[in-house]
């Protein structure tokens, strides 16, 4: 840890001698190297109660363990400091390198706090605890060393113009409450960037720099003529899609309804045909009663209609229903034997009505002569 | 093509050799892009389109070795390259951003997740290969000192310096990027300029822009007329999660960590004892399902046995 926090430091001390021969400018506010002083004071304060600590993660290795009773008693202060350095950090970016002895001071204390992670072991409860497997990770958030860094490589973006560098800054934080509500989160993207290029435009136009392609500026496009073909067929294919399902789906409603039509028309159609039968039938009985009222050619017309279902509809009914039966039957019998049909029975030997004593004594009256026949015709 | 591009560059350069006499330093990028084997395809189109957006890059063959990654600072050095794009795959579907300054850092490690290539997302926008982006990035890249970092090396990655060898005059897309969710999201998007009076009405115009949600802007363009600004999403997407930031480049201490990020074999394990977990209830259901049953006498071997009833059938016909 010590070797690491020399080796910054003599990075950082290289860093600002640079900063110094590139500008060196003698307005030093009064007002920083206040704010730096008022640090140093303060991260003086914290350093003392650090450094315990300290020696045991030297010892320990593993600081977030070890120290973490010290941790939680000096929490506060090690936050306060944190803050303060920051602000401190703030201000020499800002004015590049401003208050640079105070600096460093600054940058050695916060070495020694930064280097202990805080451990938010008791951040969780007890039931996230119980289904996390014990891999703990220590946050480590080196500012000093991240702004030191950040100092390295830094463009000039303040002193550039903005045609060289391009960046755009949102004003406010874009918020998305919900990540995962995906046509708000794009709608901010697109509104972030939509307000980015709106301000690029404007200072591009400021500084005249050529904004908007002509549109007789051909050159190679990132998709290709055939990458653009293949969207532009994915795009007709869809629309084409979506239209032959409506026009399925309107055919598909047609056919509905067109059921319901033809289910409609025949019914009627049905109705129709009753009506006429029933008036017939009513005509029927008005004949039979009495036809004295009805005029000749109203008689004409009956009697049409009269043979008309006459024949046609008894006839029906003789050939179907029992009738057949009967014919059947009676072509090609039923109902009991018919041998002895003929023979004498009990009903038969008792009938009488044949007998006569007179025919028994031979007592018949004689045939009368051939004249007496003859004379009797005369 | 060449004498606009010329006349333009020429009215241009005076300007841009007065600024450059004023300022200590020149913005001049090289990007050497790169990935290691055993990456799948998409994450191959995913290079492929990254770099063609990117004039300023350079893009070599795959890296072979994933452990001795500090020889990608020699292969910088040696193309020339002041950044390093890597792209790291891991068992064949993880995919490890690593973004560094090349000669002595810092080097930026994220995950990448939810990436989707141009080819696969049917996007109708299109710019020309080789303009310069406009960055655009969220004002919570300013509140974080990693995060100062994390926009330092966008800027130089993806910021397409002013007059580089590929580059492209106008200005015709612009790259988001948004911190959700402790993630960093990247969009690319075309900028589509349309003059009012080519529009056929305003109310249908509203109609538009209703449906893509999308606020208009009117400002006066150079010869005065009104244009206005629409964007069209080009491609690629994808999300990054920061994990660690090194001081060097491939190397040197790590001054940042990210504690939220959770490794995707993690999740993966996760997963697998959560399966696990499930059968080994049921077993352990069954056991003392068999364990009551033989207590309540109601197994055939084993348990305790039913005292015997006075008016069981066995005692009472015996």
């Amino acid at each position: 840890m010590v070797t690491k926090s020399k080796l910054k430091m003599a990075l950082a001390a290289d860093q600002r001698l640079d900063f110094k021969k590139l500008n060196q400018k003698k307005q030093r506010k009064a007002a920083t190297r206040e704010n730096a002083k008022k640090g140093e004071v303060m991260s003086k304060k914290v350093e003392e109660e650090w450094e315990d600590v300290d020696e045991e993660s030297e010892d320990g290795g593993d600081v977030g363990v070890n120290g973490a009773g010290d941790e939680s008693g000096s929490e506060d202060e090690a936050v306060d400091s944190m803050q303060i350095d920051f602000a401190g950090i703030d201000e020499s970016d800002s004015d590049s390198s401003a208050g640079e002895n105070d600096q460093e001071h600054d940058d050695d204390d916060d070495e020694d706090d930064e280097d202990i992670p805080m451990s938010d072991l008791e951040e969780l409860d007890e039931e996230e605890k119980e289904d996390m497997i014990p891999h703990q990770r220590l946050t480590i958030n080196n500012t000093v060393a991240l702004t030191a860094a950040l100092r390295r490589i830094a463009l000039p973006i303040s002193k550039m113009t903005f045609s060289e560098h391009h960046v755009v800054t949102t004003s406010e934080p874009v918020l998305i409450p919900d990540v995962s509500d995906d046509l708000n989160r794009e709608l901010a993207f697109y509104s972030q960037s939509l307000s980015a290029v709106r301000e690029a435009r404007k200072l591009l136009k400021a500084e005249g720099v050529p904004f908007t392609r002509p549109t007789d500026y051909f050159a190679e496009m990132v998709k290709a003529d055939e990458h653009m073909a293949k969207i532009k067929a994915k795009l007709i294919d869809e629309a084409a899609s979506k239209k032959a399902s409506a026009e399925a789906r309107k055919q598909r409603d047609l056919k509905k309804f067109g059921k319901q039509v033809q289910v409609a028309k025949l019914q009627e159609r049905d109705k129709e045909r009753k009506q006429t039968l029933d008036k017939i039938k009513t005509l029927k009985r008005k004949r039979q009663g009495g036809d004295n009222e009805t005029t000749n050619e109203a008689d004409l017309f009956d009697v049409a209609l009269e043979d008309e279902t006459a024949s046609t509809k008894p006839a029906r009914k003789d050939r179907t229903g029992p009738n057949k039966r009967a014919k059947k039957d009676a072509k090609f019998g039923h109902g009991g034997k018919k041998r002895f049909a003929k023979s004498g029975d009990a009903t038969s030997t008792g009938d009488l009505t044949g007998f006569s004593s007179k025919k028994m004594k031979g007592h018949t009256k004689q045939r009368p002569g051939k004249a007496r026949r003859a004379g009797g015709k005369r | 093509m060449a004498s606009v591009y010329k006349s333009l560059s020429k009215t241009n350069g005076s300007k841009d050799e007065d600024s450059a006499n004023g300022l200590p330093k020149k913005n001049k990028q090289r990007v050497l892009i790169l990935s290691s084997r055993g990456i799948t395809y998409r994450h191959r189109y995913l290079l492929n389109d990254i770099a063609s957006l990117l004039p300023h890059s350079r893009k070599d063959a795959k890296l072979d070795t994933k452990s001795k990654l500090y020889q990608l600072n020699e292969l910088a050095e040696l193309y020339n390259c002041n950044n390093v794009f890597f792209f790291e795959a891991r068992k064949g579907k993880d995919l490890y951003l690593w973004m560094s300054k090349a000669p002595n850092g810092p080097t930026v490690k994220m995950h990448m997740q939810n990436l989707h290539t141009m080819e696969e997302l049917h996007f109708t926008g299109n710019c020309l290969k080789g303009s310069r982006p406009i960055l655009s990035f969220d004002s919570q890249f300013d509140s974080a000192p990693h995060l100062r970092v994390l926009k330092e090396l966008f800027l130089h990655i993806f910021g397409v310096p002013k007059g580089a060898r590929k580059s492209k005059p106008f200005i015709d897309h612009v790259m988001g990027f948004t911190i959700a969710d402790g993630k960093i999201w990247i969009r690319n998007y075309q900028i589509n300029e349309v003059e009012a009076s080519k529009l056929p009405e305003p109310a249908s115009t509203e109609d538009e822009s209703a449906n893509k949600k999308s606020k208009k802007d009117k400002s006066s363009s150079k010869g005065g007329r009104e244009t206005e600004v629409k964007l069209v999403e080009i491609g690629p997407r994808f999300v990054l999660t920061p994990i660690v930031i090194q001081e060097g480049s491939f190397g040197g201490p790590i001054i940042y960590e990210n504690k939220e990020f959770v490794s995707p074999n993690q999740v993966r394990s996760e997963l697998r004892v959560k399966k696990a977990g499930r059968y080994n209830a049921r077993a352990e259901q069954g056991i003392e399902r068999t364990a009551k049953r033989g207590e309540l006498g109601l197994r055939t071997s084993g348990g305790r046995k039913m005292p015997k009833d006075a008016l069981d059938g066995a005692e009472l016909f015996a």
